[in-house]
């Protein structure tokens, strides 16, 4: 218990100190700083979790509650923590992902005036996506779940003099706080029900109902509500591909590797609550379906390198969804891990690019980087494989685990979206890599610019590339620590990594390999132009991911405007009585006024007299 | 008998920065502050020692004074947000404001904690003075009319509350018991159903107005506009709190069973100023005016608590007092500040200033962040337990007021973002320095404490409210 509470509070030191002290740090002291208490955090994180092995396989988690958060209107909420096998395995990736990102971002940012700011704010990132998932009831979650909005907020708009990072973290925000509230109510209603939003008596609980009723839809449907907004589930998509707005490194770490599957951690989380509301459980696989395929047909006429990738973590968050949607929580796991490992790889490489092209994200500059940059090359392309499915990578094995999960549960039509999106997958990520790395420079400036990254920041890259080309072998491994977790309640019968049948495989990994000998046909030997298609027509349209933008603002922000300038009158007309009436008596009173004020400032001396001698009495004779 | 101290050494403290060197009266009136402060802290200590002594024998009157759990924080608010604006106001404003903000002072801890309804009255009409010479005298262009404004309303709204006041008492000494005006005696009157909804139309109408509800606020726009910042801190963050106190301290224990009856119109009452403080604080320009609105649309969402007439409900809205109090004050004070160096509070006006002023940005975004119900900060809290209460039997207004919620972070964060980020406009201003502000890291880790330790605060209100609103015999009982 002690171990869960200095894992999560190092990090909130680092990000106080780091604010408190900045003035007075050496340049280079930040970013250490904050880089060790992250590494610190990480070895307690093994040690917490090493704990957790030497428990029964019935009791496998630690809790304790640190002080009463609240009571006085039922039974008390506590300041608490659970850490258990679902929890362990978002601890490692947080902290040990967390780390290597710090590390690499100590090269990435050693020129940028704010970086002491920017330390502390990914510090205080850390620490809340810990108190997150070290979270022991739903409040702290909720607490945790809206501080890393906050952190995130911070570093989308961490460059605030740009207009579009500006809005880019407000739209991040106020779509944030549309999940934040939605949990506030689904917990308000379990609160209700259940006197208690603590782990693990809520899931004893819940356990024991039946499913069906109304009530746990609505209550499953608002938890699912703020997963959607957290995990940029269509349609509370659109502010991940703003966020890119912010720093690379944080693109990485937050909107690819953690944050974002924070709505897959509080959907595997209550697993027990999704038994009991079979139409929203559906609802989670359908809509994770749905966003997988429709932002990898965004992210194929992309043409800011980071837009692709940011796309492509929609879509990947939408397989872990598909698997989450037919019980497969293991599987979505899985994939959360792997995707971490390839996706904060892709973004750290693609980091590099951008560095070395001196901020130059467009690929229509880029090209035959290869020469220049072999490590970064050579990350890249581990990753690119990983995502595309092509085994050995790591990717092949968490989505073969997912499909496999989703053809044997009998979504056939689901199953099909995702091995088509698994081809799209493999096309947009090698028409990226292709473009970026092979063929002839398009922009010979920038080109004869570019150089490889600091060792400080390719030494964070290659583990992270080991770890996405490794990362699959760590299947089984993974299902003997996770499948007694979702074997205590029921709800998750099958939960634990299944195998599909083997034309499944063969047809995806078949259909990856046409797209990339496709798109190497088309960008390698045609040399078709990266913006070729997104001109016009429906290609012009997924560039401009489907104009969802548009909607949204005709739903909901104009809608809002307008309702607020249709009050405007009510209020003229409301302080317009005011106003009449005052003019009324202050007309009235024009007439008496030197009496008038005469008999208020007498009013007042006679009150003030009166009460000051009255109190001197009684405190006399008291 | 602490309590008294409190006020005296308020009342007396005032009188001492009209006789000192002019220059020397902020210093003066903070150290005053300062003493109730401490006087404060023993009162937290002890908690529950009053005073109670007849005062004008002949109609029953008493002066009997103390604090129990649901005054204790409010007057903690009170001591805490007066010496804020001492310290935020300007020297150069002279001995007599610092003499009518101490005097207020006086009248707000003894409105907290009068418990003869007499006395109450007394101190209600109190802090009406002071408030309006702060308004008239050290305000902007319109600041006598928005005085009068403000003192014709709350005038028209207590003169109904005396009528109420000397009804209930009437009534309850019938046929020939003695006339008193203990409240703790007052609520075991038994009221005519003809009368009564006459009585309860009367307080209500006083404290709507002090509140204010939606649709009494006509006096609050000019008020808060254009009164100096440290006065709009505490005329948002202390006095309207005092209306709402009334709903708690007075009108529930005495017409618990029309608070049920009402139940639905009030909460539509309250749900509207809550919706319509939101849009409006959504469309304004003027800093100042949107916290303004958005306080507004605080009240409603507090006022919604207590009319859901359920245990979590009205704990929140006597938790949420407390920390808008403080949030909101913190907030119009930083604003202040900013207006002295800035100029203005117009939206475009002021732009980009985070380059030159972090530190201002960073105090600002805290407060703003406290104030849109962050998690974490105890805004949140008092959502929180409201919601709670509210799905206990009104899931719709739930639903109403989370959404409002998401307006809330919209409206802050545009307010923020307009004037602290984007491109540097030709505006550069002083940061604040470090003398400056020293005072206001306390307050805001005062904010933080209340935030992460909630139960500091509710685990001592729990009693005294529950037994002040009656138990809320069988409705909603269980939470």
């Amino acid at each position: 218990m002690q171990l869960l509470t200095e894992i999560i509070l190092l990090p909130l030191i680092g990000a106080v100190t780091i604010t408190v002290f900045k003035g007075l740090m050496p340049k280079k002291l930040p970013g250490i700083w904050a880089s060790s208490l992250v590494g610190i955090s990480f070895l307690l994180s093994i040690a917490a979790d090493v704990h957790l092995t030497h428990l029964g396989v019935h009791h496998r988690f630690v809790t304790g509650t640190l002080w009463t958060w609240i009571s006085g209107f039922g039974p008390a909420i506590g300041a608490r923590l659970y850490l258990d096998p679902l929890a362990g395995i978002w601890l490692l990736v947080i902290t040990g992902i967390g780390m290597l990102i710090h590390i690499y971002s100590i090269g990435y940012m050693h020129d940028d005036p704010g970086k002491a700011r920017y330390f502390s704010y990914l510090n205080f990132f850390i620490f809340s996506m810990l108190l997150l998932v070290l979270a022991g009831n739903l409040i702290v979650l909720l607490i945790g779940w809206a501080l890393v909005g906050l952190a995130s907020y911070f570093l989308i708009g961490f460059w605030y003099h740009r207009p579009s990072a500006v809005r880019a973290a407000k739209k991040a925000f106020v779509m944030n706080t549309v999940g934040d509230v939605g949990i506030l109510l689904g917990l308000a209603l379990l609160y209700l029900h259940y006197h208690t939003v603590g782990y693990p008596h809520l899931f004893r609980i819940l356990s024991a109902a039946h499913p069906g009723s109304a009530f746990f839809e609505w209550t499953a449907f608002l938890l699912y509500v703020g997963a959607m907004a957290k995990s940029a589930q269509f349609p509370l998509h659109m502010w991940l591909a703003d966020a890119m707005e912010g720093p690379t490194p944080v693109s990485a770490l937050i909107h690819a590797a953690t944050m974002v599957t924070a709505g897959v951690y509080l959907m595997a989380r209550l697993y027990p609550l999704l038994r009991l509301a079979p139409n929203v459980h559906y609802l989670v696989g359908a809509i994770g379906a749905f966003t997988a395929i429709f932002a990898a047909s965004i992210a194929i006429f992309q043409r800011d390198i980071k837009r692709v990738l940011a796309y492509s973590t929609l879509s990947q968050l939408g397989y872990m969804f598909l698997a989450i949607g037919v019980g497969g929580f293991a599987a979505g796991v899985f994939h959360f891990m792997t995707h971490a490992f390839f996706k904060a790889l892709l973004f750290l490489a693609a980091g590099s690019v951008i560095h070395a092209l001196g901020g130059e994200q467009d690929i229509n500059h880029m090209g035959g980087l290869f020469k220049k940059m072999p490590w970064t090359m050579a990350a890249f392309l581990a990753g690119t494989l990983a995502i595309s499915g092509i085994p050995p990578f790591s990717g092949y094995y968490s989505k073969e685990a997912i499909l496999g999960q989703v053809f044997n549960s009998g979504h056939t039509l689901l199953w099909g979206v995702g091995v088509l999106t698994a081809g799209m997958t493999a096309f947009y990520m090698f028409r990226l890599f292709f473009i970026t790395f092979l063929g002839a420079p398009r922009d010979q400036a920038l080109y004869d610019h570019a150089h490889e990254a600091p060792r400080v920041m390719t030494i964070p890259v290659v583990i992270l590339a080991v770890l996405a080309v490794v990362g699959g072998f760590f299947r089984g491994w993974l299902n003997r620590w996770l499948a007694p977790t979702f074997a205590l309640y029921p709800g998750a019968s099958h939960a634990g990594l299944e195998s599909g049948p083997l034309f499944g495989t063969i047809l995806t990994v078949g259909l990856a390999m046409i797209a990339i000998i496709l798109a190497y046909w088309m960008y390698v030997k045609k040399g078709v132009a990266p913006n070729a298609g997104s001109a016009h027509g429906l290609g012009r349209q997924a560039f401009e991911a489907w104009n969802l933008d548009t909607v949204w603002a005709w739903l909901a922000v104009i809608p809002f405007k307008t309702l607020g300038d249709w009050i405007r009158p009510v209020e003229n007309g409301i302080l317009a009585f005011v106003n009449g009436v005052a003019s009324v008596v202050w007309l009235w009173a024009a007439d008496l006024r030197p009496l008038q004020t005469g008999y208020v400032r007498r009013y007042a001396l006679s009150i003030m007299v009166g009460l000051g001698a009255l109190l001197a009495f009684y405190l006399i004779r008291a | 008998m602490l309590v008294v101290w409190l006020m005296v050494v308020a009342l007396v403290g005032s009188f001492v920065t009209l006789v000192v060197p002019r220059q020397s009266a902020k210093m003066v009136a903070a150290i005053v502050g300062a003493i109730v402060m401490v006087l404060y802290i023993g009162l937290l200590v002890h908690p529950g020692q009053g005073v109670n002594v007849s005062w004008i024998p002949a109609w029953g009157i008493r002066f009997h004074v103390g604090s129990d759990g649901l005054s204790l924080f409010l007057l903690g608010l009170t001591v805490v947000l007066t010496e804020a604006a001492i310290l935020a106001s300007k020297s150069a404003w002279g001995p007599v404001y610092f003499f009518w903000v101490l005097f207020l002072e006086f009248g707000s801890l003894g409105l907290f904690s009068a418990l003869d309804l007499f006395l109450f009255y007394i101190f209600w009409e109190v802090v009406l003075i002071p408030v309006f010479f702060l308004l008239t005298s050290w305000s902007g262009p319109k600041g006598r009319r928005a005085g009068m404004k403000w003192l014709i309303m709350n005038l028209f709204g207590s003169l109904f509350m005396l009528i109420g006041i000397v009804a209930v008492a009437v009534i309850h000494s019938q046929p020939f018991g003695p006339l008193t005006f203990e409240i703790s005696k007052l609520v075991h009157v038994h009221m005519d159903a003809r009368v009564t909804p006459w009585v309860f139309a009367a307080f209500f109408l006083a404290f709507a107005i002090k509140a204010p509800l939606w649709p009494f606020h006509g006096w609050m726009p000019d008020a808060y506009r254009e009164a100096p910042a440290p006065v709009t801190a505490l005329v948002a963050g202390v006095m309207s709190k005092m209306g709402l106190y009334g709903f708690l301290r007075i009108m529930l224990p005495l017409f618990f069973p029309e608070f049920v009856k009402y139940e639905t119109g009030l909460l539509i009452l309250a749900v509207i100023g809550l919706v319509y403080g939101a849009f409006m604080a959504l469309r304004q320009t003027d800093m100042k005016m949107v916290t303004a609105y958005a306080s507004l649309s605080h009240i409603g969402m507090i006022a919604l608590g207590i009319f859901s007439l359920t245990r979590a409900g009205i704990l929140g809205a006597t938790f949420l007092m407390v920390a808008h109090g403080l949030m909101v004050g913190g907030l119009f004070i930083v604003l202040g500040l900013l207006e002295n160096v800035g100029g203005s509070r117009e939206l475009g006006t002021l732009r980009g200033l985070n380059a030159s002023a972090p530190r201002f940005a960073a105090y600002f975004l805290f407060f703003a962040l406290a104030t849109l119900g962050l998690p974490g900060l105890p805004g949140f809290v008092g959502e929180y337990l409201i919601i709670q209460g509210l799905v206990v039997h009104h899931v719709v207004f739930a639903v109403i007021a989370i959404i409002v919620l998401v307006m809330a972070a919209w409206y802050m964060i545009r307010i923020f973002q307009g004037i602290m980020q984007g491109p540097q406009g030709d505006l550069e201003i002083a940061d604040l320095k470090a003398q400056q502000i020293w005072w206001i890291v306390p307050l805001a880790g005062l904010v933080v404490l209340l935030g992460v330790w909630p139960n500091g605060l509710t685990s001592h209100a729990v009693p005294s409210l529950y037994h002040a609103v009656h138990l809320l015999a069988g409705k909603g009982g269980s939470v």
